[in-house]
């Protein structure tokens, strides 16, 4: 075999702690190398062709770089030798920076460091074999979990880029949270107004196929790969028949049982209901758990007046199957409730503010209920527990956000925005009404968002008060509020009509269920992960698969439809080929000595090792073996170190390569 | 023994297996393992006392039956291996007839006559004298008396010693190790068809009857048994070099016993303690 050795010193990098001329000659020296030298910058262009010159003047058929770490760099040598003739897998890096000069200050014995580990990699590559990319085929097909507004507009930017795309969604309607606010920041234009031409649009469009009321059950497969199975909750109604035209919902006379979801608590809904009058698809639900023929067998009073018998009460979940080529998470939020089974919570609630005790105290969303003209008021400022004018309103920021004592640690990023507007709506509507804000710090970074906070404060005269709120409690029929005013020094004390917390944006109760369902990673609050932080904050650590708006980190609106776009681009790149091409490090079985005790079945953590069966000439089955599905594996390597019998090798790191570096590593010794 | 004998040409003239492994005497008395290929063969089958080989063994060492499945005649400790077998794939429940035996302690010493001083220590601790799992269930129990079990004030010993003194202790142990591999051929849980001690590209286990070989071989096959040795002991009665290759099986079971609550080859669909990942797993030991 004819080696190569390329020592880069990585400007003062390496140079500084390694003398790599010295390196370079005492490579030179080793069995097996016939060329070896030093470059100032070996990944630069002048570099790389230094490598590609020597490649084709010494003939070489292995390279060994002494640089940076392979995560750096080694798509770039690779591409290089590749260029030259070489098979990119006959390329190894021996990491002299990170391993070595950074680490170490003294000069001859990182020297003699970087020698024994370019040593290792040279006795390795010795037994490197060329390998092949694995092609693997792409279903040009996205699912979208989630029909929020971060969901809509990456079904959208997929289905008009060409693309079919499957949207699913929990609830028996699409628009998400968005759906349920008044006006949005920071130009106050009304949310619906501006959603539902998009949920129409979702609805009609041909290459978008929506599934309502439904959720992700399991997903199989890999990227440009999935199989997706949906379950399909029961509705009782057969969505092809029914046309929408809502006389069921009027005539069930179960109206004041349950309360509705939509109206976050603050109205009730019928038996029979759909969430609010522009829900896509207009297609009504049965709530089982209070109609009253589900109860007693009794009432069927919705079958009788549907004139398309689209009503069926033995309607039962349904498994779907979707293949599909990527996956895009946009499973948005839900707001942290303070009352609601505190104990299941991570945070020990603020019970010192009366949440779910005082009728007057309400949270962010509910407050937008009550602002919104589709609202249970019908858009007037009335309080939930006489339904006056508050005359006094108090807003508390940060309530669960920031606050690592009892809360969580982050800033959920919306609230000083919206509680400005929720203060701006308050006094538009409430001309002789006073708004206090109490706020921990303002956060309006933003296009026209700081511009917005300050129209709130002068010219809507709304007073904000810095400092935090330590007790509300009820007097003679208002909420005294307790807080002080760290700017002033003073405590403050205010008797308001009502109170709005802007409690904290959280992850939804089943994130982390989902999270496992696609193999993504999540952090210690149920938020999604992104695969890196700046460079790749829509992927996830499993290829092919995206997040989009708040299910990764509270997000607005604009942010969270920039992010859906970039994710239905994302989505496209992958759509652009028709083939995918994956690295070969995969692993192997040896078929003639595995013992097919599947151990390595149990540990594999990417589903990626099969039972096959060797057959005889007459069809009999002599034993069952491990296989490994290529398209699956990641190359992680845990069935290779579990194999008790060490029939599994991974390819690029097979037995004898890492015999043959230890083993030149030991020679020292 | 008769109901051994009748159930066994039963089960041949019912043409339901195709082979019986059980136990018979030779000429000199001695009883050994035995397979009985027809009813005829059956009226050699005994069952007693020196009854101890672990016949498990064969369930992977043997060519599959033509016709019909395997019969096995099994002692409630044996059938802890079958057992494993079948969590680990080696068989199906569906290939195999379990003869059940009430077992009444068998020899430590085959060559010695059985008494309470010449029983296997593994019988003081049973808890499967009838077995737990079985098809057909024959014997009858009777009270035994059971030997002192001298091997657990060793264990202690060895708990409480140096790494340096556990080295000298298991260096002695090793010293007499003539690699031999009788320990691997006689265990039924060591089915791989290649032994990694006889991969030899690379050769990760050096072959030779060194310190240094045999300190490899020894500790490599504790650690593949370990979570999954289910205590027949075959492996140090098999030595002839005489190693306690009990202490160290014994001293990994306790860990997957006491650290993980885990006893291998007791059920047939609980999840093996190797392989398989559970949150609630301890993780003390990580440094």
């Amino acid at each position: 075999m004819r080696i190569g050795v390329f020592i880069c010193h990585c400007g003062e990098n390496i140079g500084r702690t390694v003398d790599c001329p010295s390196v370079a000659s005492a490579c030179a020296n080793f069995s097996g190398v016939v060329h070896a030298e030093d470059y100032k910058y070996m990944c630069s262009d002048p570099g790389q062709n230094l490598i590609k010159q020597a490649i084709k003047e010494k003939n070489l058929d292995a390279v060994v770089v002494g640089s940076c770490s392979p995560h750096m760099h080694e798509k770039t040598f690779r591409k290089a030798c590749s260029d030259a003739g070489i098979n990119p897998f006959l390329v190894e890096m021996a990491n002299l920076r990170e391993h070595c000069s950074w680490i170490h200050d003294d000069v001859p014995s990182a020297t003699r460091k970087a020698i024994d580990l370019v040593r290792m990699l040279v006795e390795k590559v010795k037994f490197n074999e060329p390998l092949i990319p694995i092609r693997v085929p792409v279903t040009k097909r996205a699912l979208v979990i989630g029909g929020g507004i971060s969901g809509i507009q990456a079904s959208l930017d997929i289905a008009n880029a060409g693309y079919e795309v499957v949207l699913v969604e929990k609830e028996p309607s699409i628009g998400g949270h968005m759906s349920q606010l008044s006006e949005t920041f920071p130009t106050l234009d009304c949310s619906q107004c501006i959603l539902t031409p998009r949920m129409v649009e979702v609805y009609q469009h041909p290459r978008i196929k929506l599934v309502s009321y439904s959720e992700v059950e399991n997903v199989e497969g890999f990227i440009g790969n999935f199989s997706v199975t949906i379950r399909k909750k029961a509705r009782s109604v057969k969505d092809e028949l029914c046309t929408g035209c809502g006389l069921c919902v009027q005539k069930c006379p179960i109206k004041k049982v349950a309360l509705s979801d939509f109206d976050e608590g603050l109205a009730t809904r019928p038996a029979m209901y759909v969430p609010f009058p522009q829900a896509v698809p207009n297609i009504p639900v049965i709530d089982r758990s209070v109609c009253t023929y589900f109860k007693t067998g009794k009432c069927q009073l919705c079958k009788k007046v549907c004139g398309r018998e689209a009503i069926d009460f033995e309607q039962q979940d349904q498994l779907i199957k979707e293949d599909v080529g990527a996956i895009i998470v946009a499973t948005g939020y839900k707001l942290y409730t303070i009352d609601k089974k505190p104990d299941e919570s991570m945070i020990k609630g603020y019970g010192e503010y009366g949440y779910g005790k005082f009728k007057d105290v309400v949270d962010g969303l509910q407050f937008e209920r009550i602002a919104s003209a589709s609202g249970p008021t019908s858009g007037e400022m009335l309080r939930p527990s006489d339904k006056t004018t508050p005359k006094k309103i108090v807003f508390i920021q940060c309530v669960g956000s920031r606050d690592e004592s009892k809360g969580f640690s982050y800033c959920s990023k919306i609230c000083c925005m919206y509680t400005a507007k929720h203060a701006m709506l308050y006094k538009h509507k409430v001309h002789d009404g006073e708004a206090y804000v109490f706020y921990m710090d303002i956060r309006a970074g933003g296009k026209n968002y700081d511009e917005f906070v300050r129209r709130a404060i002068e010219e809507d005269g709304v007073k904000y008060i810095r400092g935090r709120v330590s007790k509300i409690y009820e007097e003679n029929g208002k909420l005294i509020v307790k807080g002080e005013d760290t700017l002033a020094g003073v405590r403050v004390e205010i008797d308001a009509d009502m109170v709005v917390l802007a409690t904290a944006m959280i992850a939804q109760n089943d994130s982390v269920k989902l999270a496992q369902t696609l193999s993504v990673s999540y952090d210690k609050y149920g938020f999604f992960n992104e695969s890196h932080p700046k460079l790749k904050p829509v992927e996830t650590s499993t290829g092919g698969i995206f997040l989009a708006g708040a299910c990764n980190a509270p997000r607005d609106i604009p942010d969270s439809v920039s992010m859906a776009s970039a994710a239905a681009a994302k989505a496209l790149v992958l759509f652009g080929s028709d083939v995918l091409e994956r690295e070969p490090v995969v692993a192997k079985v040896n078929e003639a000595t595995c013992a097919g005790c599947f151990y390595c079945q149990k540990v594999c953590a990417y589903n990626a090792i099969e039972q096959k069966e060797i057959k005889d000439r007459q069809g009999n089955v002599i034993k069952v073996v491990a296989y490994v599905n290529s398209g699956l594996c990641q190359g992680c390597g845990t069935c290779n170190a579990t194999c008790p019998s060490k029939s599994v090798e991974l390819l690029g790191f097979k037995d004898d390569q890492i015999y043959a570096q230890i083993n030149s590593f030991a020679e020292v010794f | 023994m008769k109901q051994l004998i009748d159930i066994s040409k039963e089960l041949f003239e019912s043409k339901q297996v195709g082979y019986i492994i059980g136990y018979a005497e030779d000429k000199f008395k001695r009883v050994k393992p035995f397979v009985a290929y027809s009813s005829l063969d059956t009226e050699r089958f005994v069952f007693n006392n020196n009854s101890v080989n672990n016949l498990a063994v064969y369930l992977t060492r043997l060519p599959k039956a033509k016709e019909g499945k395997i019969g096995i005649v099994a002692k409630g400790c044996d059938i802890k291996s079958i057992i494993a077998l079948i969590q680990e794939n080696q068989i199906k429940r569906d290939d195999v007839i379990i003869i059940g035996v009430n077992c009444n302690s068998v020899v430590n010493q085959i060559d010695e006559q059985f008494s309470k001083e010449n029983t296997a220590i593994k019988c003081k601790y049973c808890q499967v004298r009838t077995p737990a799992h079985y098809d057909y269930l024959v014997g009858e129990i009777k009270e035994v008396e059971l030997p002192e079990d001298k091997n657990f004030a060793i264990m202690q010993k060895l708990d409480s010693m140096s790494a340096e003194e556990k080295w000298n202790f298991w260096e002695a142990e090793f010293e007499k190790c003539v690699k031999c591999y009788a320990c691997r051929q006689v265990c039924p849980l060591c089915y791989c068809e290649q032994c990694i001690v006889d991969k030899s590209m690379p050769r990760w286990i050096d072959s030779s009857a060194t310190t240094k070989g045999n300190f490899a071989w020894n500790m490599i096959r504790a650690f593949h048994l370990s979570g999954r040795c289910i205590g027949c002991n075959e492996c140090e009665r098999a030595c002839p070099a005489e190693i306690p290759l009990s202490l160290l099986n014994r001293k990994m079971g306790m860990v997957a016993i006491n650290e993980f609550n885990y006893r291998h080859g007791t059920d047939i669909n609980q999840p093996t303690l190797i392989g398989n990942y559970n949150v609630n797993d301890k993780e003390d030991f990580i440094m």
